[in-house]
């Protein structure tokens, strides 16, 4: 898909109401390269960055915003910069006041971090290999997971991601069942197999997520007959499994919680992820009121993962 | 050793809500770091607030890992909070959609005075009485 790129050039002074421009013009958001930000990033550099390398705006400001090709750019254009340089007659000081106009194909910004993307050997059987590199493991007990992250899906290397592969490195006996609920890139589902996990229900809300998690599972051979369907958390599903993981936003754990507990066999753990620092108490207590008993809360940085027990008066 | 900063970004994006999408995508692809990575966090850290429009600012390192610090609500958000009306004109010099008070316009000005680029609160009221009037308001008081 083509975009086509407005940057308006300013002043420091204008950008609030020139980024309110674009937005009013129907983007989404906007990028802002203000030359007076950079000063006082510098200023405040409490913790002695080296800032060299960043390239920013000399002078004045850039405020900048993406159309889709189903915008029709000479209609816009010529009012967005109508509405800049009316912005004097409001007491603003516009600087240059131009605008830049570039087309943008989305074919390079997904693909551009993945020079950075190498083998990460992520707890202590796991391995995460992006699907172009060549990779052999270093011990035999060491677990290969490919993965393509396409454009729309995480490296597995992320905390939260790390914290759910841990959690089910802990729980995992061998021949369970279990549900991954929120797959993305199914790279849970795949560890899952490689732990010796039997039958495995994988769902996302997403069509693109299901996709994504189909073309993994076909490049792990050992997760090939993983069950992957687009299903929103745990709507609709009535088998009861041994083990439940969600590696999800802390809001969406909540209204899970009680579905899980539907969708387990007595003793069955549920492992949640992704869950911020601030969340954590309302997880737990949502948890235990929901019938589950915490067993492990694991931790890394600002995330966190919890091991939790369907408790066996639940029945 | 001092940490090398290799990019620094600043973005307007929904709270809760940002996607690989532009502007999200083109700025932090270029920048080298995981476009999803981002994206989940943020989301999560930004969750209470969703819909509404967050300034962020990310710092990308080296090694293409990065952190980041949201701000306060762009001037244009609050204004609108202010004022009670869900956008701004489309023809702000002669059709006038809202009225916000000096009062109103120096609140916001001291509750993004610590993320403008103002000397001081009189410029940073400047800022957002202009932005106030691109928008089809009327400043009163």
């Amino acid at each position: 898909m083509k975009w086509t790129e407005l940057s308006v050039l300013t002043s420091s002074e204008a950008v609030e109401a020139v980024s309110n421009i674009l937005i009013e013009s129907g983007a989404e958001g906007v990028q802002i390269d203000d030359s007076k930000d950079f000063e006082k990033l510098m200023q405040d550099n409490l913790s002695g960055y080296d800032f060299g390398l960043v390239e920013h705006q000399i002078e004045g400001a850039k405020v900048s915003a993406f159309f889709p090709e189903i915008v029709f750019i000479p209609e816009i254009l010529p009012v967005i910069q109508s509405k800049v340089n009316q912005l004097v007659d409001f007491g603003l000081n516009i600087g240059q006041g131009l605008i830049e106009s570039t087309e943008v194909d989305d074919q390079g910004w997904g693909l551009e971090w993945q020079q950075y993307y190498h083998p990460v050997r992520v707890t202590r059987f796991l391995t995460i290999v992006p699907s172009w590199e060549k990779y052999e493991p270093s011990q035999l007990d060491e677990k290969v997971i490919r993965l393509d992250p396409g454009k729309a899906f995480g490296t597995g290397t992320h905390p939260t991601t790390r914290l759910a592969l841990v959690a089910l490195e802990q729980v995992i006996r061998g021949g369970e069942t279990m549900i991954d609920v929120g797959t993305g890139s199914g790279v849970l589902s795949i560890a899952a197999k490689h732990l010796g996990v039997g039958q495995i229900d994988a769902y996302d809300l997403d069509d693109i997520a299901v996709e994504a998690a189909v073309l993994n599972f076909d490049l792990n051979p050992v997760a090939s007959d993983v069950h992957v369907a687009a299903n929103d958390l745990l709507n609709g599903i009535e088998k009861k499994v041994d083990l439940i993981v969600a590696n999800i936003l802390s809001e969406i754990i909540v209204p899970l919680i009680p579905q899980a507990k539907n969708s387990l066999n007595s003793g069955g753990y549920f492992v949640t992820s992704g869950i911020i620092t601030d969340k954590v108490n309302l997880i737990k207590s949502s948890l235990i009121n929901g019938g589950f008993e915490i067993q492990q809360i694991l931790n890394m940085g600002d995330w966190f993962s919890i091991i939790a027990v369907k408790m066996d008066s639940e029945g | 050793m001092a940490k090398t900063v290799a990019n620094v970004v600043k973005l307007q994006i929904p709270a809760g809500k940002a996607t690989p999408a532009p502007p999200v995508g083109p700025a932090l692809g270029q920048a080298g770091i995981n476009i999803m990575g981002f994206t989940k966090e943020f989301n999560a850290r930004t969750a209470d607030q969703a819909g509404m429009l967050i300034p962020v600012v990310i710092s990308v390192y080296e090694d293409r890992s990065f952190d980041f610090v949201t701000k306060t609500p762009p001037a244009a958000v609050l204004l609108k909070k202010a004022a009670g009306v869900e956008s701004g004109s489309g023809e702000p010099n002669t059709k006038k959609v809202a009225t916000v008070t000096s009062a109103q316009v120096q609140q916001i000005a001291e509750t993004k005075m610590q993320d403008l680029n103002a000397s001081d609160v009189e410029s940073a009221m400047r800022m957002i009485e202009g932005t106030a009037r691109s928008m089809g308001f009327v400043v009163e008081g």
